[in-house]
């Protein structure tokens, strides 16, 4: 880096909690030397949130890493990491031996990584984690216990019952947040979190971010936030830290990183995050991927996807340039970027006028769910087993017409039974009761275990599944993938023929030149490439229905918006209907809303809303949906700021295996009455004629005796996120 | 609590099963043992009755009886510990095995106790010196002692330690002319004459060792062992608590299972070093077609294994809390 003084150091360097100085990482690899993070020059202010954005493989792990000098064996750290603790001299951290390093971490610095659900040792229980620590570190063990209390308490767990359980007992969203108050046992100064909600539900991220807001402020931390979800942190953070390729391409206050990024990948980035408030028209990919840690571009990294791009960005670095205050942009024609990007990504492409939801719902439904039921787990095996039987309704009751050419979204949390359904809707799946009909045929019948009798019903529904690594052979070519479809649907077609339909595919997909992508293997695809070939090989098929489980959410941020057009595309060229399965709502309503689907809202099992994207998402009538609809981050800098309190009374989901009586949402829900816990709502068309809205909560008639029925949440009204451990205690004497 | 009277009921039910097939193969095997016998005894008695009376004495079983009833004849008195007379030692079952299993016990136990000592030992530094030279060496010497069969090892230790440098005693079980009791000539004794069959037992360890450094490696990688370190806790902590407790754990089972299998494993050993144990009886019933003497054996062999596994299952739950849970099955 040319310019080491950074522009921004205008604030008194006591301020400043940790610096670091052409920090690089690197680790050497078989190919070459591989450098994960790039002479990175930065300064992280106490009391403040920094939140780190960047995609998978853009280094942000290491940075976490780098800033305790914890950078897993082989990696090197280089360049300086200097602590500057509230009183005393500066420390090196670089420079500290292994044992003062063993004293600095957690004691002045800890971290909290993204594999919560591991980070605990399977054979101790929680207190002895929080016992080993103190001693470790010659803390007086009973003040560190009743600092762990007070900790796990503030963070709406039951303190006693999370110290005696084991970790396997307890549920991912409480390891996460036991492990938060694991990392502040110590009283640190500085926390650094490392992606620490990315394998929680949506409802669960959200509540933990409003959480630290409060840790924050109660216990005088510095906390570093790196994500590649930018939503997610645009409320939380004072500062914003780009990262791409291994270097930092912005830095700035929040609100002018989102209102006025100047560096061109930090805008193409907020316009290729779905999210709920922009106009379609603005969301759009970035083009190219991310450049290969052997092989860092000459120059700007950017510069290979860069519409700016010219050759001194080719060859010159570009330095840190001041664009405003506390704003450093690492682009030289980051003034050009301001002005020029804007009006590029104005042209809005006229999408045409969506069919709406309510036109496609008429006529005969292509395939139809109803009352289905699915339960899993053995009952009482009977002979010697006296054993209780365990079993768990994936999913209760639901009934679901698909139409021709239309688009489903379901979303939920995770255990909802939206991939349960899903796949009972496309065959893959034996429900336990209720039928599926496929133009008006019964798909099981005559079906002799799970393998479905019609060939023709089999072929007509087809899936693409969340991870394309595991769906393609490793084995096979990408030519062998596409051909076995043809060859089994097509058999009239001969080499040729075949060859050309595939090369034709994987053109209009974009992957060119097709003739050097047909011999490889799917290894040597990247994850964008193998999702579109999964794409194909169902299309090729010429299914009626696609089953799509979370096909975008295994891809990165820049690259999801344009996998989801290609579906849109392909949908409308193959003239197939879409199910969708989403834990994300921004992503469930670019497609629904793009297409004039419909988006299905699931909670523990049961269907609790139906209806349009711009209904759910703009009017959401069931209290779920609206919960689902807080959680959902937005990145407008103008609701930034007043995060609401959460709309849920408890934070975790209760057992999915004792389900709450009446409606299953009462034990969550702020609306909830005495009624709502014995009497089972069914749907309530809100939309009148039009079908176009279905709500299953009382609320949704003017006249029901839940009107008149006494409120039960007032016990725990006062808090916006409720005790997660002791609700579920309280959901059983509710509903016994 | 449910799951553990199950599990004891399926312990029964196995022990069960196995001393009603060794019934019915005895009674009804080509050649039946019982019959043979009348016919072997019988000419020589003055009264022909006799011989099915003895029958009954030896093997439990009156071959004049319907079947059913010799049936719970014979299971009433297995249960009441009476597994009939031994015909070529001249004594009753259960005498001899009272006699045979302490001894049995006694070397089979030091050997998959030293085995799996040494096996885990070896295993950690091999996973802690992943790909070193210590490693490969050792990896090597697992492989080749896992092939050998235990009781070629025993030959040549035999040949080598016995009969060329005179080291050790090449037969028996206990010092000769040493009054038995504990006193020290009498416990050196017994070591002395033990040492070899234990160390043939050795090559336990080349699997235990290999087990080991596989499970070291897996736990190497977890993300807890890289939160405890960054918690800054002792390098001893996390290598008993951590490390060795989770890579231990899965071999937990194996290790019941060899204890509940050495009678069988202590067959061709104890023969070897003619050490009087339960499998040097066993072969010698085998020689002398003595059959009460080998049903009971076969018997406290099963007894052993299903008892281990029952042990294995009851207590799995209290080393490794995950399995702990008793609404969860841990097979």
């Amino acid at each position: 880096m040319t310019i080491s003084e950074s522009a921004a150091t205008d604030r008194p360097s006591d301020d400043v909690i940790v610096e670091l100085r052409d920090t690089s990482v690197e680790f050497g690899m078989e190919r070459g030397q591989s450098r994960v993070l790039n002479e990175v020059t930065t300064e992280v202010y106490r009391d403040e949130i920094l939140g780190v954005i960047g995609e998978s493989g853009s280094g942000k792990s290491m940075f976490a890493s780098a800033m305790l000098d914890a950078v897993p064996e082989p990696g090197v750290t280089t360049g300086e990491v200097i602590y500057h603790p509230e009183e005393g001299e500066p420390i090196s951290v670089t420079d500290l031996s292994k044992d003062e390093l063993r004293q600095f971490r957690w004691e002045e610095v800890s971290m909290v990584f993204q594999g919560a659900m591991s980070s605990f040792n399977p054979v101790l229980p929680i207190k002895t984690h929080f016992v080993e620590t103190l001693s470790a570190h010659d803390y007086d063990i009973g003040r560190g216990l009743a600092r762990a209390q007070e900790l796990l308490s503030d963070l709406y767990l039951d303190p006693e019952r999370m110290l005696n359980s084991y970790p396997h007992e307890l549920s991912g969203g409480m390891k996460q947040r036991v492990l938060i108050a694991l990392s502040l046992v110590l009283e640190p100064d500085l926390l650094v979190m490392d992606e620490p909600t990315a394998a929680l539900d949506l409802l669960m991220q959200r509540s933990i971010v409003s959480l630290l807001e409060e840790i924050k402020e109660k216990h005088d931390l510095t906390i570093v936030f790196i994500t590649h979800d930018l939503p997610l942190v645009a409320d939380l953070a004072d500062r914003l830290a780009v990262l791409y390729a291994f270097e930092f391409a912005e830095i700035g206050p929040s609100n002018r990183i989102l209102e006025e990024p100047a560096h061109p990948y930090t805008r193409a980035l907020l316009n290729a995050t779905p999210n709920l408030s922009a106009p379609l028209e603005e969301m759009r990919p970035i083009a190219g991927e991310s450049p290969d840690p052997v092989n860092i571009p000459e120059g700007c990294s950017y510069h290979p996807r860069c519409p700016l791009a010219d050759e001194e960005c080719e060859t010159i670095d570009p330095g840190p340039y001041d664009a405003g205050p506390d704003h450093d942009v690492h682009c030289h024609h980051w003034e050009q970027s301001i002005e020029d990007l804007d009006i590029a990504f104005e042209e809005t492409s006229d999408t045409g006028k969506t069919p709406s939801a309510v036109d496609k719902a008429s006529g005969d439904p292509l395939v139809s769910l109803s009352d289905v039921e699915v339960t899993f787990g053995s009952a009482n095996e009977g002979w010697l087993d006296f054993g209780e039987s365990q079993t768990v309704t994936a999913v209760d009751g639901v009934s679901l017409d698909i139409y021709d050419n239309d688009v489903v979204v379901l979303v939920g949390e995770s255990g909802c039974g939206k991939t349960t359904l899903a796949k009972t809707a496309v065959g893959l799946q034996t429900p336990t009761a209720g039928t599926i009909e496929y133009r008006g045929r019964d798909i099981w019948e005559g079906a002799s275990g799970s393998t479905l009798a019609d060939k023709e019903i089999r072929r007509a529904l087809q899936i693409v599944h969340q991870d394309p690594g595991s769906a393609l052979n490793s084995h096979h070519r990408v030519r062998t993938i596409l051909e076995q479809p043809l060859k089994r649907w097509h058999p009239d077609l001969d080499g040729n023929d075949r060859r050309e339909r595939i090369l034709g595919m994987l053109e209009y997909v974009g992957i060119s030149p097709p003739e050097d992508y047909i011999d490889r293997y799917p290894h040597q695809l990247s994850g964008g490439e193998q999702q579109r070939i999964a794409l194909i090989r169902s299309m090729l098929v010429n299914p009626d229905l696609i089953l799509a489980d979370e096909a975008v959410s295994a891809l990165d941020v820049s690259l999801r918006v344009g996998m989801m057009d290609l579906m849109i595309e392909l949908q409308d060229v193959f003239d197939t209907s879409f199910l969708f399965i989403s834990h994300d709502l921004s992503n469930a309503r670019y497609i629904a809303e793009k297409t004039g689907g419909r988006i299905g809202v699931m909670y523990l099992g049961e269907l609790v809303e139906v209806g349009s994207a711009k209904r759910i998402i703009e009017d959401p009538q069931h209290p779920y949906t609206k919960a689902l609809r807080w959680a959902t981050p937005e990145l407008d800098a103008e609701q930034i700021g007043d995060s609401e309190e959460s709309p849920m009374r408890s934070i975790d989901i209760p057992d999915p295996t004792d389900p709450p009586s009446g409606c299953r949402y009462h034990t969550r829900c702020p609306e909830a009455r005495e009624v709502c816990a014995t009497q089972t709502p069914g749907f309530v068309d809100l939309g009148d004629e039009t079908h176009a809205q279905k709500s299953a909560c009382f609320r949704a008639y003017d006249d029901h005796e839940y009107w008149q029925s006494a409120s039960i949440t007032d016990e725990h009204a006062d808090s916006g996120v409720d005790t997660g451990g002791d609700t579920d205690s309280g959901v059983t004497s509710e509903s016994d | 609590m449910n799951w553990k009277i199950r599990r004891f009921g399926q312990a029964v039910f196995t022990v069960w099963a196995v001393m009603t097939l060794a019934f019915f193969l005895t009674r009804m095997m080509p050649g039946n043992p019982v019959d043979a016998f009348v016919a072997r005894v019988g000419p020589q008695l003055d009264n022909p009755q006799e011989a099915y009376e003895m029958a009954e004495i030896y093997m439990n079983i009156n071959p004049q009886d319907p079947i059913h009833i010799a049936y719970v004849d014979y299971m009433t008195t297995m249960l009441q510990g009476d597994m009939g007379m031994s015909m070529s030692q001249n004594s009753s079952v259960a005498a001899i095995m009272g006699e045979a299993i302490p001894w049995t016990l006694f070397v089979m136990s030091w050997a998959i106790f030293i085995g799996f000592a040494v096996g885990i030992s070896l295993g950690a530094l091999m996973a802690y010196w992943e790909g070193s030279k210590f490693d490969v060496a050792l990896t090597g010497y697992a492989t080749i002692i896992t092939s050998i069969p235990f009781y070629v090892l025993a030959l040549m230790l035999l040949i080598t330690f016995a009969y060329r440098l005179n080291w050790f005693p090449t037969a028996g079980r206990r010092p000769e002319g040493v009054e038995a009791g504990f006193n020290i000539p009498f416990m050196v004794g017994i070591i002395h004459h033990a040492i070899l069959p234990i160390f043939s037992m050795f090559v336990a360890s080349g699997v235990a060792s290999l087990t080991m450094r596989g499970n070291s490696i897996r736990v190497l990688g977890e993300d807890y062992l890289r939160v405890a370190r960054l918690r800054g806790l002792a390098d001893r902590t996390i290598a008993v608590q951590y490390i060795a407790r989770n890579a231990i754990l899965p071999m937990y089972t194996g290790l019941m299972i060899a204890i509940g299998s050495m009678f069988g494993g202590a067959v061709v050993l104890e023969e070897i070093f003619t050490y009087r144990g339960m499998g040097y009886y066993m072969i010698q019933a085998v020689r002398a077609r003595d059959y009460p003497l080998m049903m009971g054996a076969f018997t406290v062999i099963t007894i052993a294994v299903v008892i281990s596994l029952l042990i294995a299952d009851l207590t799995y739950g209290k080393i490794d809390p995950r399995a702990g849970n008793e609404d969860h099955d841990a097979f």
